[in-house]
């Protein structure tokens, strides 16, 4: 019985990591309607940086964090902004953008690759001494994480429902056309959505490498199916639908590892994404006024 | 024999193969439409039946481990390959190509693809793990009591003869009522449908072929270098095959063959031997892959139909009957 | 222009039992039910929004039915898919061109010949000659058809390359290439000049006069007036009325659902 209360406990921080970054991936997927294949990158990115931050250059954990989230954000504004927007100006076949997209996420391993090698880095920061709570049994690192995605979660619900940039969000989430003739800056939407997707990655890298302890330039990578299983699970474009796929899956997936071996944790994942792949493809939460 | 010209036979061998390759995506996606982003997952899979049914019986206490080990002849084994790329595939079809979204399938490929990767890697008794298969048998040197020189020289002829054969279906396929109705799915698919074709079949078909292709390359890639192990047919790789026939142009065979020759063979061959930068080996094909990653978005920026266009289909290469002639060439004079 | 075919006129083709469809909580078809007769040429009118296209994709099976029947020619094909449907003969257009793109005019038409033997693998592969000899009927059948739609000059052109008028005709002659037994046309004049609309018209009557059923969904009431004979009307998703122009002029609760509204200015919900 304990094993299984660690392990939803266990369930409880992939879904966290999760949490963050399938609403980043949902987001930027709600307004601009394509799949970013390079995400995983991102994450990695955002490991990397906080690496080099924070052991190379010596800076504070949470400082070289916090630097981390916000040039990851850039970094996703600038490929938007001058690889991938020309396509999207084109218009024409969507087709094209998921080969870019595709295309962008082997270049920017290989250039991680390049400047980070292939090692394997740890950050500075260990996992922090195990507490008990109730059945539960996280160390420090991990309830942060939670801690965390729990804050940025209630954070993207302010921001979708409070803020005249996240009401233009859902606008163009719902109808680009509409939102695109009553006013809305779209140009401005866009670029502040890379910025958020870009942020919530940089922050997933860094709570994922928290919990794995030890990654390499491929880390980011090696959850973006897990990360997709969530965001169609949830209902693409869903952002409320993305974190209860994290949830979902998240709990799933660290439960079934009891059962079947740790090393099959993303094989179970895979096969939740083709089950709703092929019984329920509009997901959970199915996106409104979209075909 | 000069060894110039059995390290150029080497890479007319390779550039028969990914020619192969190339074919075999252009069926996926310059026919149909198909974002196969798993496509050398099959090439693997082909490979690796291919292998295990040409290698003998694993030795016991080796520690070498594999299924079948048939010692299977070069026919038999290719056939064994080419069954394996088509079941896979169709597997993978039946998920991928149900849902009519572009980004699902895509997902769905990749998604494939990385599982049987970590299958293949973790399964040890299947191909020997992440080791991969070695010292598989080169065909016919026995019979036709080749060294390992003239076995290269051979090769050229067996892949050519392959390659050529393939070429030649590929185009037959192309310009076949079964070519245009798939060419009709990619263009639209909900009209096609709506005009009585059945999409999902029509894609199913391109699937497979294009995954008996990445098979059949699998086959002659293994017989020709005798090893094959995970880390040569990494997500990298399907993307090489993606950026020669996108950048050669895709729709069009041809354009597949001027890209494996410009890509895979000419610009990987040619940042082969420069020396290792700063003394970190892995430096140079990591920047291999940014340019490959870097020409593909360019192309598709600026020459986003490759470098050989798709042609316009030509109907009056087939004979029309002599009043239909008359008008056309009627038309031709007065110019209507 | 292939001989008048006798048909069985006044028996229904088609027939719409109380169907509904809703995305997510808008009812889009709220219990249609019309009937369509054989060798008619009917308008199908009714608000932006009443469901229209939405009726189509139902009866093409592009889209599946919450509830409801739908019978086409005597057998229920209600959920069947698409292009089984097509299949048998019920063909469809889209609201906006949908051109193959990047295939020549003459191919757009060509590929949409059915039952086409060469679209067998092994015919593909094994029979080049089977599949030529069909080929060329074909495209002698598609030049026939360019030519009465006066696309000839465009044989060759891509057909993403037309002006947005050209691919008005090019889905029209493509429509009479798959030689349908009903074609459900979904606005085919929606943004074209006044002489094209007529020239459209033109077509669509004389489809109708070779035996083809022809069920267009159309806004200009003046042309509805002039080619059909029986006009449908919807709104919120419903049959309001189906009958003739002229007493469906005289029926106050469709004049006051629709045509006393300007009718070139999109109805807001
Ligand atoms: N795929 C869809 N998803 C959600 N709502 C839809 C979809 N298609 C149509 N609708 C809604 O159904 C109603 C009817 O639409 P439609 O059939 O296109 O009307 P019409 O063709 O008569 O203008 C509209 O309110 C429209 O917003
Ligand atoms: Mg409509």
């Amino acid at each position: 019985m304990s094993i299984l209360w660690l392990s939803l406990g266990f369930g409880l921080v992939t879904a966290s990591i999760l949490a963050l970054s399938s609403v980043g991936l949902s987001l930027q997927f709600g307004v601009t309607n394509y799949i970013n294949f390079a995400y995983g990158a991102f994450l990695s990115l955002g490991m990397l940086l906080t690496w080099t931050l924070t052991r190379p250059l010596h800076l504070p954990f949470w400082l070289g964090a916090a630097l981390t989230i916000p040039i990851c954000g850039l970094v996703a504004v600038v490929v938007d902004r001058v690889v991938l927007e020309p396509f999207v100006r084109r218009g024409g076949n969507l087709l094209y953008l998921l080969i870019v997209t595709f295309g962008l996420s082997l270049i920017l391993d290989n250039i991680m690759q390049a400047a980070w090698g292939v090692g394997f880095f740890r950050f500075a920061v260990g996992q922090g001494a195990d507490l008990h709570l109730g059945p539960f049994q996280f160390t420090v690192a991990q309830l942060v994480i939670i801690g965390v995605a729990a804050a940025v979660m209630v954070g993207v619900h302010l921001l979708l429902t409070r803020t005249r940039l996240g009401k233009a969000m859902r606008a163009m989430s719902d109808n680009p056309a509409l939102a695109r003739v009553s006013g809305i800056d779209t140009k401005r939407v866009t670029m502040s959505t890379w910025f958020l997707s870009g942020c919530l990655a940089g922050a997933a890298g860094i709570a994922l490498a928290l919990n794995i302890v030890s990654f390499q330039t491929t880390s980011g990578d090696d959850l973006l199916f897990v990360v997709f299983a969530a965001v169609i699970l949830g209902g693409i474009g869903q952002t409320y639908g993305a974190m209860l796929g994290a949830l979902v899956i998240g709990v799933v997936t660290e439960v079934s590892a009891v059962y079947v071996g740790s090393a099959y944790k993303s094989d179970v994942a895979f096969l939740i994404l083709v089950v709703v792949l092929l019984v329920r493809p509009q997901g959970l939460i199915p996106a409104l006024g979209k075909a | 024999m000069s060894p110039i010209l059995v390290y150029l036979a080497t890479l007319v061998v390779y550039f028969f193969i990914y020619n192969i390759f190339g074919f075999g995506l252009n069926i996926q996606f310059g026919y149909a439409g198909i974002l196969d982003f798993a496509f050398i997952t099959f090439m693997a899979v082909g490979g690796y039946l291919y292998g295990a049914a040409a290698l003998p019986h694993e030795t016991p206490g080796s520690q070498i481990y594999y299924v079948l080990g048939l010692s299977w002849s070069f026919p038999l084994a290719l056939l064994l390959g080419i069954l394996g790329a088509g079941a896979v595939g169709a597997l993978v079809g039946l998920i991928a190509l149900k849902r009519l979204r572009s980004d699902y399938l895509a997902i769905v490929t990749l998604a494939s693809g990385t599982l049987i990767y970590g299958v293949i890697g973790n399964f040890t008794r299947l191909f020997d793990g992440w080791e991969g298969l070695m010292g598989v048998p080169q065909p016919f040197t026995g019979a036709l009591n080749l060294n390992a020189n003239t076995f290269v020289l051979f090769f050229v002829l067996v892949s050519g003869v392959i390659m050529a054969i393939l070429w030649f279906f590929a185009n037959r396929l192309y310009r076949s009522p079964l070519g245009r109705a798939m060419r009709a799915v990619r263009e639209d698919i909900d009209v096609a449908e709506a005009y009585g074709k059945n999409a999902f079949k029509l894609r199913m078909t391109a699937m497979v072929i294009g995954c008996i292709y990445a098979g059949i390359g699998g086959a002659l890639t293994i017989a020709f270098i005798t090893a094959l192990a995970p880390a040569g047919w990494s997500t990298g790789e399907t993307f090489v095959i993606w950026a020669l026939l996108l950048i050669g142009g895709r729709g069009n065979n041809l354009g597949a063959v001027v890209g494996s020759f410009l890509v895979a063979v000419l610009f990987t061959e040619a940042t082969r031997y420069l020396p290792a930068i700063g003394g970190n080996p892995n430096l140079i094909p990591d920047l291999r892959n940014i340019v490959i990653g870097v020409l593909l978005i360019v192309t598709l920026r600026f020459r986003p139909q490759g470098l050989v266009p798709e042609p316009k289909t030509n109907f009056f290469a087939v004979p029309l009957t002599s009043r239909v002639l008359r008008r056309v060439r009627h038309e031709e004079v007065v110019g209507a | 222009m292939p001989e008048a075919t006798p048909v069985d006129r006044g028996t229904p083709i088609l027939q719409l039992d109380q169907v509904v469809r809703s995305f997510g909580g808008v009812r889009a078809v709220d219990g249609c039910s019309f009937s369509i007769d054989r060798g008619s040429l009917t308008a199908l009118i009714g608000p932006n929004g009443a469901g229209k296209s939405t009726v189509v994709n139902l009866v093409a099976g592009a889209l599946k039915p919450d509830a409801g029947s739908i019978v086409y020619g005597g057998v229920d094909i209600t959920g069947v898919v698409s292009h089984r449907i097509a299949g048998r003969g019920l063909i469809r257009t889209f609201q906006l061109s949908r051109e193959f793109a990047r295939m020549t005019v003459l191919e757009n038409l060509v590929v949409v010949a059915r039952g086409q033997s060469g679209e067998s693998l092994f015919n593909a592969l094994l029979r080049p000659r089977l599949c030529r000899r069909e080929d060329r009927v074909l495209v002698e059948r598609a030049i026939d058809v360019l030519d009465r739609f006066g696309l000839a000059a465009q044989r060759d052109m891509y057909a993403g390359d037309l002006s947005g008028g050209q691919k008005r005709l090019v889905e029209l002659a493509r429509a009479v290439m798959s030689e349908p037994e009903l074609l459900i046309l979904d606005e085919p004049m929606a943004g074209v000049n006044p002489a094209l609309i007529d020239l459209l018209g033109g077509h669509i009557e004389s489809l109708c006069r070779n035996g083809i059923t022809v069920v267009m969904v159309e806004h200009n009431l003046e042309i509805v007036e002039r080619i059909c004979d029986h006009v449908v009307v919807m709104a919120l998703g419903r049959t309001l009325a189906t009958g003739v122009m002229s007493d469906l002029r005289s029926n106050s609760e469709v004049v006051r659902a629709y045509l006393g509204e300007r009718l070139d200015e999109p109805t807001v919900r």
